[in-house]
């Protein structure tokens, strides 16, 4: 997917100008978070378990080649081969060529954000291969060509009238709309492909370094028939998806369900390792691995490293004021909300994507969500500092900012400009409340009024009070 | 290794990344299991009632087989089962399917061309490696060659949990597993489900539309 | 023994509405606090620091910090966001700066958002306040997640006989003001507080309190555009009743 995050604003400006996305946003996100709030309720050390999923992805970040050496080593012991991509370019080659070498024509997929990350099925295409999504979240918004909207439910945009009329248009397959009959059409028609595709990729949770195994989480079923049936399985992966230890994968997975959806636990919790083995029954034949960096190693080394702990659970999206009303597709790339303001600039370049750290009020509703305790709100305060230095910064802003420096500098020079203010304030403005604000600021003002400057600061009503002289040293 | 390819690349850079600082032994301490959801004493009802709140339907046999069969039977007729699905060598669950058909009608048959669907409105019957008290999970994994697709395809997936094979958390059943690591391990708590519709839950996406777990002792 | 206190009394105050200085005056005194007030104070630098301009903020921050490095004791604040800008944003602005940084960790340590003053420093519990008010209490993000001050100022509203308390749906939801983001993104803004507005206007109260001003210009602005009879007051003009437009007289001024 192209990234193109500096036209948040102006797709910020459609969904709040469509009352029906607004509605499902709200409701959506609002039952997510309340289901996440309740589990968590439920455990006996919410905070506690946070801590240490914080702990246990750091600890993982902290050797990261050493664990994901490990993982290699024990993925080609069980029979994976594994490829490293260092960038988006490189994971679609590597996929094109397996699928050209395992003889590959139709491949069936199960929800991978990496795999939209790097434009996976677009280098598929490309090599002449059909790439189904069967996530029926993916396969609607497949069906509709338009990215996904959000982490966990991609296909949140769209009503079932909407659906109904795409599987009627797309797929030949009329019907009442009724959303159970419409969930029946989609695993009819998956089912066949899962049947008959040579390849099924998939993403991964996370990557067990101890064992070399791939771990998914799944509700819907479709992980497991795609990494069962078809004869190659491919797992691209981002490269800090891994964990040293099988024992610490229970706790993460119990922290991420709950912070996605408040379950429990997902329906299925998959732990592939290696392809069939004499004996087995059935089972791919091939399992490939693509290890994805495209930019990671850079974040690990640097002052954000924290984002890398992700378990892109959604919650972050749930809880945010400016997620929720705007929706996922404002933020113009494949990661929304407030991780996603952190990773795109990070990932594409801050250079066409200072918007999405600016569009936040840094309330800190995600952080106080977020599993695995990722300051968010840090982030994207140091992201808008890296946009000044890196001289990206409007130099209206720049030029405020100095302004307020200068006239704050001494406190006789901010009383006689806020004498001046409360005094034009007193002759132009009615009622104390300022309606209209030339330039920028009249943003504010379109909607809301603004207090008039104070007759008299406050400085100056106390030394007044006081009976002290009119000047301050 | 040789100092020109992908991998060896990559895991330069990310030990520049990370200044080199070695990881082998772990950070974090061990689990303090009192931040994990309580597990009651009596894993049985743990487990069923865990089931249950996921959807999934439980029978717990010991004294009173005669009575789950009929109840079975009851559920697997009213949702039109009618094929009794099993993996070749799977004796326990054909025995307990072959127990079933006198309360029929029902007809047992196995995998004997791997592709080939489960006829509509079939049940899988798999005895699983173990089961979860914690979740409701029930574990299908393909050690010793096990099959997994009864449990994939058709719409009921019948689970036979050896009573003995019931342990409190996830992290028991990746402890027994974890030393040699089957191609796959599958926890599967409750029937498929998806929500990826106006946020309305449907059950019964891609996997099994109803899970029911039989607690053999 | 009077607790001296010296008043860091913020910019928008200063600028916008002196009665939340005077009035945080007025109740400090009330409890046996004697008021310092450092008429060279000028601004914190939470507005260019919040935007990412850390040279400006940087600027501002060791000039508030020569001010009030010299005074000793409380430093006490009618603002969540500017407390947590000395106590939080002041380490991170001057990581790198071990003077400044020993400097912003002294002087954070000692400054106080103005309820929790009251509440945990002074140990208040009635704030003797002869306000009379239907009130709603907007929880702003600054004061609750960055202060971590929630039950305080909300204590101190029950206490007041004349005030009651009604409950404010998503009270701790942002309200949209976020400082420049209000201009920089101002549909999403406005969205965010007509919001704030819909639930402070259902939940029946005649005023909207807080312990940010920003907040409550942004929440009032949007009220009284909008023609709601609903006025937004700074708690501590509520803390303070009638008291705080009068100046008592004991108090001294240093430069």
């Amino acid at each position: 997917m192209i990234p193109t995050p500096h036209l948040f604003s102006r797709r910020a400006a459609k969904a709040l100008a469509n009352s029906r996305l607004q509605a499902t946003f709200a409701r959506t996100t609002g039952k997510f978070l309340g289901a996440r709030n309740a589990a968590f309720a439920e455990l006996p050390d919410g905070e506690a378990l946070r801590d240490r999923v914080a702990a246990v992805r750091d600890e993982a970040l902290l050797a990261l080649d050493v664990h994901l050496a490990r993982f290699v080593v024990e993925a080609e012991k069980a029979g994976a081969v594994v490829h490293v991509a260092d960038d988006a370019a490189m994971a679609r080659a590597i996929a094109a060529r397996i699928a050209k070498d395992e003889g590959v024509s139709l491949a069936v997929k199960s929800k991978s954000m990496v795999t939209e990350e790097v434009a996976l099925n677009d280098g598929l295409a490309s090599g002449g291969v059909v790439v189904i999504e069967s996530d029926l979240g993916e396969y609607i918004v497949q069906l509709a060509e338009e990215p996904p909207s959000h982490l966990v439910a991609p296909a949140v945009h769209k009503t079932k009238e909407e659906v109904a009329e795409l599987f009627a248009s797309k797929l030949g397959e009329k019907s009442t709309g009724e959303i159970p009959e419409l969930v029946g059409i989609a695993r009819r028609k998956l089912r066949e492909i899962f049947l008959s595709a040579g390849m099924g990729i998939s993403g991964a949770n996370f990557l067990v370094a101890e064992t070399g195994t791939v771990v998914l989480a799944t509700n819907e079923g479709n992980g497991r028939m795609t990494t069962t049936l078809p004869r190659v399985h491919l797992v691209v992966a981002g490269i800090e998806k891994v964990v040293p230890r099988m024992e610490d994968v229970p706790l993460l997975l119990r922290a991420l369900t709950r912070s996605a959806t408040g379950q429990k636990s997902t329906t299925y919790f998959s732990f592939l390792t290696g392809p069939k083995r004499a004996g087995d029954p059935q089972g791919p034949e091939k399992m490939h691995i693509i290890l994805v960096d495209n930019g990671r190693s850079a974040i690990l080394a640097g002052k954000y490293r924290a984002i890398l702990r992700c378990l892109r659970c959604g919650a972050c999206l749930n809880a945010c004021p400016v997620y929720q009303s705007v929706g996922g597709h404002a933020y113009g790339w494949v990661y929304p909300g407030p991780m996603g303001s952190v990773l795109t600039p990070l990932l594409t370049g801050l250079y066409g994507s200072t918007r999405l750290p600016d569009a936040s009020t840094l309330c800190g509703a995600c952080a106080e969500v977020c599993p695995a305790k990722i300051p968010l709100p840090d982030l994207l305060l140091e992201l808008r500092f890296d946009a000044r230095m890196m001289g990206l910064k409007r130099p209206e802003e720049i030029l405020a900012a100095k302004a307020l420096a200068l006239a704050t500098r001494r406190a006789g020079l901010l009383e006689a400009i806020q004498r001046v203010a409360g005094l034009l304030a007193e002759i132009f403005v009615k009622d104390r409340k300022v309606s209209w604000m030339p330039g920028r600021l009249g943003a504010w003002t379109a909607k809301r009024d603004l207090p008039a400057p104070a007759p008299v600061p406050f400085r100056k009503l106390w030394r007044k009070a006081r009976g002290i002289g009119p000047w301050t040293r | 290794m040789d100092a020109m390819t992908p991998l060896s690349r990559l895991l330069g850079r990310l030990r520049a990344a990370t200044g080199g600082v070695a990881g082998l032994c772990a950070t974090v301490g061990t689990l303090d299991v009192a931040i994990l959801p309580e597990v009651g004493g009596d894993l049985v009802e743990a487990f069923t009632e865990a089931l249950r709140s996921a959807g999934g339907e439980a029978f717990v046999t010991g004294v009173h087989q005669e009575e789950v069969l009929v109840a079975l039977a009851e559920r697997l007729r009213a949702v039109g089962a009618t094929g009794l699905f099993i993996a070749e060598d799977d004796v326990a669950a054909r025995e307990f399917a072959m127990a079933l058909v006198p309360f029929g009608p029902f007809v047992v048959f196995s995998e004997a061309d791997l592709r080939a669907l489960p006829p509509p409105c079939s049940a899988g019957f798999q005895t699983v490696d173990a089961a979860v008290a914690e979740s409701g999970a029930v574990v299908q994994s393909t050690r010793g060659g096990r099959s997994l697709l009864p449990g994939i395809l058709p719409d009921v997936h019948v689970a036979l949990v050896p009573g003995g094979s019931l342990v409190p958390r996830m992290e028991d059943v990746l402890a027994r597993f974890s030393a040699d690591m089957p191609r796959a391990v599958s926890f599967v708590t409750g029937p498929s489900r998806t929500a990826d519709i106006e946020q309305t839950i449907v059950v019964g996406a891609h996997g099994p539309k109803s899970v029911i777990a039989v607690v053999t002792p | 023994m009077p607790v001296p206190v010296t008043l860091f009394f913020t910019c928008l105050a200063d600028t916008f509405r002196p009665e939340i200085a005077l009035s945080t005056v007025a109740v400090l005194e009330r409890f046996d606090c004697r008021v310092t007030v450092p008429l060279s104070q000028t601004c914190c630098g939470q507005p260019p620091f919040n935007a990412g301009n850390r040279p400006e903020a940087r600027a501002m921050a060791i000039r508030f910090l020569k001010r009030f490095a010299a005074t000793e004791g409380y430093i006490v604040t009618p603002s969540g966001s500017c407390a947590a800008m000395v106590r939080h944003g002041y380490p991170a602005l001057f990581r790198d700066e071990p003077i400044f940084l020993s400097k912003a960790l002294d002087v954070g340590a000692r400054t106080h958002e103005l309820t929790s003053f009251l509440v945990d420093v002074l140990g208040v519990t009635d704030p003797k306040s002869d306000f009379k008010g239907v009130v709603a209490y907007h929880e702003s993000c600054h004061l609750k997640r960055g202060m971590g001050v929630s039950a305080q100022p909300k204590s101190l509203l029950r206490a007041i006989p004349g005030v009651t308390l009604v409950d404010l749906a998503e009270a701790d939801r942002c309200c949209g003001f976020g400082g420049l983001f209000s201009v920089k993104e101002p549909r999403i803004s406005e969205a965010m507080v007509a919001r704030k507005a819909e639930c402070v206007v259902a939940s029946g109260a005649s005023i909207v309190t807080g312990g940010d001003y920003g907040c409550l210009m942004n929440i009032g602005g949007f009220l009284s555009r909008a023609g709601y009879p609903v006025a937004a007051l700074h708690i501590a003009e509520i803390l303070a009743g009638s008291a705080g437009t009068i100046p008592v007289p004991e108090a001294e001024e240093t430069e």
